[in-house]
């Protein structure tokens, strides 16, 4: 219990500021914002951090998961807390779809699951579909927006993942899935299945995304197939997680709450500039320092929770 | 007698009091809240917006600020705005925080639906007045939700039925008998290219021979192009961003069709933009839209369209296009300043009132303002135009229908 | 109809070889993705509108400035990042992730320095009216297009097979232990073949506004997975396959655009999947890459 402590101690102090702050800060939205990120990067964590595959289109099962609320809300009139399962259900499907990808090392698997995020959203958009999904023309949910209720319950999908990441670290199975990173073929002969560990760790990853855009989807009620499944979203988390650190708990929190701080603060004031600089910092980031913030304290051999 | 004044002057007394009053809790400076976007793909449609927008403001300012009615005099304005980047999170978080944060006395959205999108709910949540300047999107315009009004674009569903009837008349008269619409599957597009083909089905009178959708990334036409001369159509209606728009007209050039009449959306809303990426061969006897930048109305507030690029010019000499958007920028201008002039009261629901009391009667550069119920712009609708050659080896653009706004003839082809 | 949309389909395919000409040489040579690709070649595109603006320059005397220039740069560029790069654990992942650093630093320059505003250069400078093959009009920049892109293939066919430097680079792609270990300086041979790429990306950029109409900064995204599309269908590492590829997806694309036209985008996506899952090395597959 000892070593679970102080990844737990983070994790609730991290949710819980989440939970008061609307009551000092009011542009609650950005806070919606920060939590949506702060549990993205920890889905891409569970992936990245655990089995090595940078999924590009980590978008998809986003945007499949806002659509999947989205369509549930509009042809099969369910209450939002049910559409929201659904819309997880929806990017556990995709990813079933998508298992196969798996099979596909590093780079092409990288760059084939943004060819499939970009599939999805092709055939979404397309207006051939549009009494289904309303194709190009947007989505509008007025009659089941909450925006109290669907902060608490994104606060509630970011304890989850926490969570989740904390037992990931802490776990067998989490260690079997780290061993399948370092080294396949050992990790075979110890008898670890490497198949079973990565679609577990592929599911989870896309669970999270799915609860994320269907939270999303509930939460702002009107948007785009174009907003649903805007590419920015998977490379912020991307380079939030890369920044702090992957495979740890706080590495993705440090990357969001730094940059993303930074993002809104400057965004502000000189906004053009901030593609260029988060260009520089992933570029210096990779030749000096690939494993993230984190790893000033990690290659010193002191554990990061 | 005596006591007949004194008694009127005692019961005159509150009221001057009130209004001593009333003008004592007036704000210092009303503040209003925009968004732009500076970069990303709708920088082109914002920037001109906010730019003109800003010019609106600061005339405004020089006079000593815009008269206010609930006090009675003129208070100076303050603008808060941020650049969005054309992100539509972004756009959401930075519009709550103008309401939440700034608590900004006016809300005005940035440019196009897809900015305008996101802002819709959230007015609607704080109960904030919507001043949307070109979202044109038929989903935003709803019975329960009494928080928003267009100010300067038709909504999509109604702005080409000068096309079809200008077709149904004229195009009939010189023998046309098939269309071909060809659109980019985007809101925008797609609502106008669906509302044609309604309109050419209700009259009947033009038969539809082709009517597809490409994606708003397409970039090259020429097959489409050769697709659709090989059904030999009279008119061909394009629908499309400015990208698809340069790619078509150049493409159309390039493969030497020719048909007797074509629609390019941007060819007469943004010439200049188009001209310098297709040229002034390509653009000849192009049938567009004239935006208010081209034509000119008799406004009876605010500067007309000589005066007001006059100003523009003065004010920023190198740069910013000057084009429909810029009138619409400074349209939402005039119609805060309506608003103010004639609102009973500061509450979003006096707004509200006030900006559809306008309906119909305001008549400003771009046209006269009218509203549906539903805070639709119904008015504003722009004429059809022809590019036709000035004799100087460029093009100017002549409105041709309807024969009331007219001023010139169309030339249709062989 | 028919006729037209495959003639078609092949010139605008050509283009498409072009563009992933560049990429497959550097994939096959050093395993890196350069998810960079799409952005060197708005590069070139946007050096040939400025050079027209600025100087009136032809594109075509453009195209041999972005050539020479293009080549040199990559020289520095590639000893700058790669060699530390190769030598960490996961290379091809964190090549991914650099390469995606420096497409937004491009994109980001681009931005700043030139606008959002779509440009573009006069058609007529390629010639105007159209060039009629089996009853389709193309238009005359198409032509030129595909013939520059058989050239570059032709030229790159050539370096690799009669060239000493592509011999080596050839070594190179095969084993790139065995070519370290017979003293071959895998590092200059990467970085000419790396400078060549860019090189190739930025013509194709010259090229660019004919071809796609117009050009913006953010045209690069899209263009990359094309560009993987084109050379995973045809073969990493081998040349004549970027030839196959581009026309396959040209011809497919123009079909769609014919009959499915709402869908045209859905092409090189799925496409791009169905290759890496059904047939990973490829059409001409015998340069086996173990996807």
């Amino acid at each position: 219990m000892r070593r679970h402590s102080g990844d737990v101690l983070i994790a609730v102090v991290v949710v819980v500021l989440m939970g008061v702050m609307p009551y000092f800060y009011s542009n609650e939205l950005l806070l919606f914002n920060f939590i949506t990120f702060l549990a993205l990067a920890q889905g891409l964590n569970i992936i990245y951090g655990f089995t090595g595959y940078l999924p590009f289109g980590y978008v998809g099962f986003y945007g499949a998961g806002a659509y999947g609320f989205a369509l549930a809300v509009m042809h099969l009139h369910v209450p939002a807390l049910i559409a929201m399962l659904l819309g997880g259900v929806a990017a556990l499907v995709l990813a079933v779809v998508l298992l196969p990808l798996l099979r596909l090392s590093g780079a092409y698997f990288a760059i084939a699951s943004l060819a499939a995020a970009q599939a999805v959203y092709e055939v979404i958009a397309n207006p051939a579909l549009e009494d289904v999904t309303k194709g190009p023309y947007g989505v509008s949910l007025q009659d089941v927006f909450a925006p109290r209720l669907s902060y608490f319950v994104a606060l509630a999908i970011l304890a989850g993942t926490l969570a989740l990441v904390i037992w990931l670290r802490n776990s067998r199975f989490g260690l079997s899935l780290r061993a399948i990173r370092e080294d396949q073929v050992s990790a075979a002969m110890a008898g670890v299945s490497v198949v079973r560990g990565r679609t577990i760790a592929w599911l989870l990853s896309a669970l999270v995304a799915g609860l994320v855009g269907s939270v999303f989807a509930w939460h702002i009620s009107v948007f785009y197939p174009d907003t649903a499944f805007d590419l920015g979203v998977s490379i912020f988390a991307t380079v939030f997680l890369l920044f702090g650190g992957a495979t740890t708990l706080t590495g993705p929190l440090l990357g969001v709450i730094i940059l993303y701080g930074v993002y809104n603060a400057i965004g502000i004031t000189v906004p053009q500039y901030f593609q260029f600089i988060y260009g520089t910092l992933i570029v210096l980031l990779v030749l000096f320092l690939p494993n993230g913030l984190v790893s000033l304290l990690t290659s010193r051999g002191i554990r990061v929770p | 007698m005596k006591l007949r004044w004194i008694l009127s002057g005692l019961i005159a007394l509150p009221f001057l009091f009130s209004l001593h009053a009333r003008a004592q809790n007036a704000p210092s400076e009303i503040k209003i809240g925009t968004l732009y976007a500076s970069s990303g793909p709708f920088a082109s449609i914002s920037m001109p917006v906010y730019d003109a927008f800003k010019l609106w403001i600061d005339e405004t300012n020089a006079s000593g600020g815009v008269f206010v009615k609930p006090y009675n005099k003129k208070i100076p304005i303050k603008l808060i705005s941020y650049d969005d980047q054309s992100n539509t999170a972004t756009a959401a978080t930075l519009y709550n925080q103008l309401i939440t944060q700034d608590h900004v006395d006016l809300l005005v959205a940035d440019s196009g639906s897809v900015l305008t999108s996101v802002a819709v709910p959230i007015a609607r949540e704080h109960k904030m007045f919507l001043f949307d300047v070109s979202g044109t999107g038929g989903t935003f315009f709803t019975k329960d939700n009494p928080y928003i009004a267009l100010m300067a674009d038709p909504v999509s569903t109604i702005w080409p039925h000068y096309i079809s009837d200008f077709l149904d008349d004229e195009g009939v008269k010189a023998g046309f008998k098939t269309v071909a619409i060809l659109y980019a599957t985007n809101d925008f597009t797609g609502t106008q290219a669906n509302a044609l083909k309604g309109f050419f089905e209700k009259d009947g009178k033009l038969k539809i021979v082709y009517y597809q959708g490409v994606p708003t990334s397409t970039s090259n036409y020429t097959v489409l192009i050769n697709n659709i001369a090989s059904l030999n159509p009279d008119a061909v209606l394009e629908l499309g961003y400015v990208g698809n728009d340069i790619a078509f007209l150049r493409n159309l050039q390039d493969s030497g069709n020719k048909f007797r009449f074509v629609f390019s959306i941007y060819a007469g809303t943004e010439m200049d933009e188009i001209q310098k990426n297709v040229g002034v061969s390509a653009m000849t006897d192009i049938f567009s839209y004239v935006p208010a930048s081209n034509y000119d109305y008799k406004p009876e507030v605010g500067m007309d369209r000589q005066q007001f690029k006059a100003a523009w010019d003065k004010k920023y000499p190198s740069g910013v296009a000057f084009g429909a958007n810029a009138i619409y920028g400074y349209m939402t201008g005039l119609v805060i300043q309506q608003t103010l002039a004639t609102a009973e009261g500061m509450s979003q629901m006096d707004i509200h009132n006030a900006v559809f009391g306008l309906s119909g009667k305001l008549k400003t550069l771009d046209g006269t303002f009218e509203l549906n119920a539903e805070g639709a712009q119904i008015g504003e609708i722009t004429p059809l135009g022809q590019l036709q050659p000035n004799g100087k080896g460029g093009l100017n653009l002549v409105a041709v229908y309807p024969p009331d706004r007219a001023n010139g003839k169309a030339t249709l082809g062989q | 109809m028919l006729a037209g949309a495959i003639v078609a389909g092949v010139m605008f395919g050509l283009y498409f070889t072009l563009v992933g000409l560049g990429l497959n040489l550097v994939f096959g040579v050093m395993r890196i993705v350069n998810i960079a690709h799409g952005d060197f070649l708005m590069l070139g595109g946007f050096a040939t509108w400025w050079l027209f603006t600025a100087f009136g320059l032809h594109p075509l005397e453009s195209a041999i400035l972005v050539l020479i220039v293009f080549v040199v740069a990559g020289l520095p560029i590639y000893y700058l990042l790669i060699p530390r790069l190769l030598q960490a654990r996961d290379a091809e992942m964190l090549s991914l992730i650099l390469f995606f650093g420096l497409s937004q630093m491009i994109e980001a320059v681009a931005t700043i320095v030139f606008g959002t505003t779509e440009r573009s250069l006069p058609g007529r400078m390629l010639g105007v009216g159209p060039v009629i093959i089996a009853g389709a009009r193309m238009p005359k920049p198409w032509v030129f297009s595909a013939a520059v892109s058989a050239a570059a293939v032709l030229l790159v066919y050539l370096y690799l097979y009669r060239t000493r430097l592509g011999t080596l680079t050839r070594a190179v792609m095969v084993n790139r232990e065995e070519a370290l270990a017979t003293g071959i300086d895998i590092h200059f041979v990467s970085a000419v073949a790396f400078g060549i790429s860019i090189a190739l990306a930025g013509i194709a950029g010259v090229f660019a506004p004919f071809m796609l109409g117009s050009i913006t900064p953010g045209i690069g995204v899209g263009i990359n997975i094309t560009a993987f599309a084109v050379i995973v269908v045809g073969t990493l590492g081998n040349p004549l396959g970027t030839v196959l590829g581009g026309i396959i997806y040209g011809v497919s694309l123009m079909l769609m655009q014919t009959y499915l036209s709402s869908w045209a985008n859905l092409l090189p996506n799925l496409l791009l999947i169905a290759v890496l899952l059904i047939r990973p090395q490829g059409l001409l597959g015998r340069q086996v890459r173990r996807a």
